[in-house]
């Protein structure tokens, strides 16, 4: 960043108070074929990464979920079981298009009564202090323009003793998968976009936003200067994707 | 206990092995409704060799695996993969937890119950066969799948009797088994003799240093 009212948008800097309306143009052009280029990308690893967070989560029955950046709601609808009807999870998204074909999908599979669908921002998350056993983001932070203030919103929400979640891309700890996988990224994955949805440019920003992003460490050292303790974090696929914890104190 | 191998692959391999065995209890409905009575149980299996975590969470006729579960566990057992195969498999699986190798931790009653579901699992193979094809020709085919499954199990048992007999009593390749526990008898019998016969010795040999003194 070379000036504090500016950010990265990707690959570009760009004014602050535009990046949220850039993603969200992205996100809007994504939403109807998001589970599809998800599944065609990872080759359906995205639901052994999100298996992953659902166990290390420890969620149980009647437990509050929150999760934010919940997109097409994958780990709202396996929470949803899990927690049963005394439980409550909510499907948070600051992108009204991703939280229509969300909301549309858990509907379309019977899911509801435990379920409540809440436009947000992570930045500024509208609920109580202490009202989460435990709040997850997916493949989100990255997008989110002031992660500090995502991080701080996310502990408020948060009760004492509660986890949070943070699956995102992160780097590869092996030079050479790191080669392959930019290779991957940035001439597979627009292709992909191109063909597929017809988007290659958001599929471009996923790709940039992605080298943009924290590691690992940067990562838990956020997560520990915005209040979490006891952070640690597990690379999965060689680093491709880290899953991050933390718990409020 | 943290999985030794990428978090992603041993998620991967849980989740295959969770699928197959729902799949499995969505055709045997007598274990999945038997499954109900144990759905606020979490049993923990500790592998040694391979070394492997697996926490088993039953619910409404299917079961969840895990390779992380950080929550209270019912039942915990710590073995290597055999002992659990045999566990598995076993006809008395009380009487394999007392003597075997496996180390339990808390209550064993549950997973005793869980042990006998899984032994007595009968799956209903017709019923797939039936959605696919039909009621007619599922029929006949299941039919013809349990009468080969039936004739397979039945030479596959004459086989083996037929090759005991052979290796036993005909080429006299290795004794038979009641032949062999009679000699391992007598051996412990003999044990038995010789240690008392020492014993006494050492007795007689102590008085008649007594004598002498």
């Amino acid at each position: 960043m070379s000036d504090k009212n500016t950010t990265h948008f990707g690959y570009k800097e760009v004014d602050t108070q535009a990046k949220a309306s850039m993603v969200a143009e992205v996100f809007h052009s994504v939403a109807s074929r998001y589970d599809l280029m998800n599944d065609l990308m990872s080759a359906g690893i995205h639901r052994v990464w999100k298996r992953f967070t659902i166990e290390l989560s420890g969620v149980r029955r009647g437990n509050a979920v929150l999760d934010i950046a919940g997109g097409t709601g994958d780990l709202a609808a396996r929470f949803a079981e899990i927690v049963g009807p005394t439980g409550r999870v909510v499907l948070a998204d600051i992108n009204d298009s991703m939280l229509k074909v969300g909301r549309d999908k858990l509907l379309d599979n019977g899911l509801l009564g435990n379920l409540e669908f809440v436009q947000a921002d992570a930045q500024s998350l509208p609920f109580p202090d202490d009202s989460f056993d435990c709040v997850t983001i997916a493949f989100g932070l990255r997008n989110v323009t002031d992660k500090d203030a995502a991080l701080r919103s996310m502990l408020r929400v948060l009760k004492p003793g509660g986890r949070l979640l943070v699956l995102e891309f992160s780097k590869p700890a092996n030079p050479l998968l790191s080669k392959a996988y930019d290779t991957y990224s940035f001439k597979v994955l627009p292709l992909m976009g191109r063909l597929v949805a017809n988007d290659a440019e958001s599929y471009q920003y996923l790709a940039e936003s992605i080298r943009m992003h924290p590691d690992q460490e940067t990562l838990k050292e956020m997560m520990e200067d915005a209040g979490f303790s006891r952070c640690e974090f597990h690379n999965m696929t060689g680093g491709v994707v880290a899953l991050h914890k933390g718990v409020k104190a | 206990m943290k999985p030794v191998i990428d978090p992603a692959l041993h998620t991967a391999i849980l989740a295959a092995v969770e699928r197959v065995i729902n799949r499995a209890l969505a055709l045997a409905p007598d274990s999945a409704a038997g499954l109900d009575a144990l759905s606020d149980c979490v049993f923990a299996v500790h592998c040694t060799a391979p070394p492997l975590d697996v926490y088993l969470q039953p619910g409404a006729g299917k079961v969840r695996l895990m390779g992380i579960y950080e929550g209270p566990v019912t039942t915990s057992v710590r073995g290597v993969a055999s002992d659990f195969a045999e566990l598995a498999s076993a006809k008395d699986p009380a009487s394999t937890l007392i003597n075997g190798c496996i180390e339990l931790k808390g209550d064993s009653a549950p997973l005793i119950e869980l042990q006998k579901i899984i032994a007595a699992l009968q799956i209903d193979w017709e019923a797939p066969l039936v959605d696919t094809l039909g009621d007619v020709a599922g029929h006949q085919l299941a039919q013809l799948l349990r009468g080969a499954y039936g004739w397979g199990r039945q030479a596959s048992t004459g086989l083996g009797r037929q090759l005991e007999e052979f290796i036993h009593e005909e080429a006299r390749l290795s004794p038979p088994r009641l032949e062999l526990e009679d000699f391992y008898r007598d051996v412990q019998q003999l044990g038995l003799r010789v240690e008392r016969l020492q014993s006494r010795t050492q007795r007689l040999r102590k008085r008649l240093q007594q004598l002498r003194g």
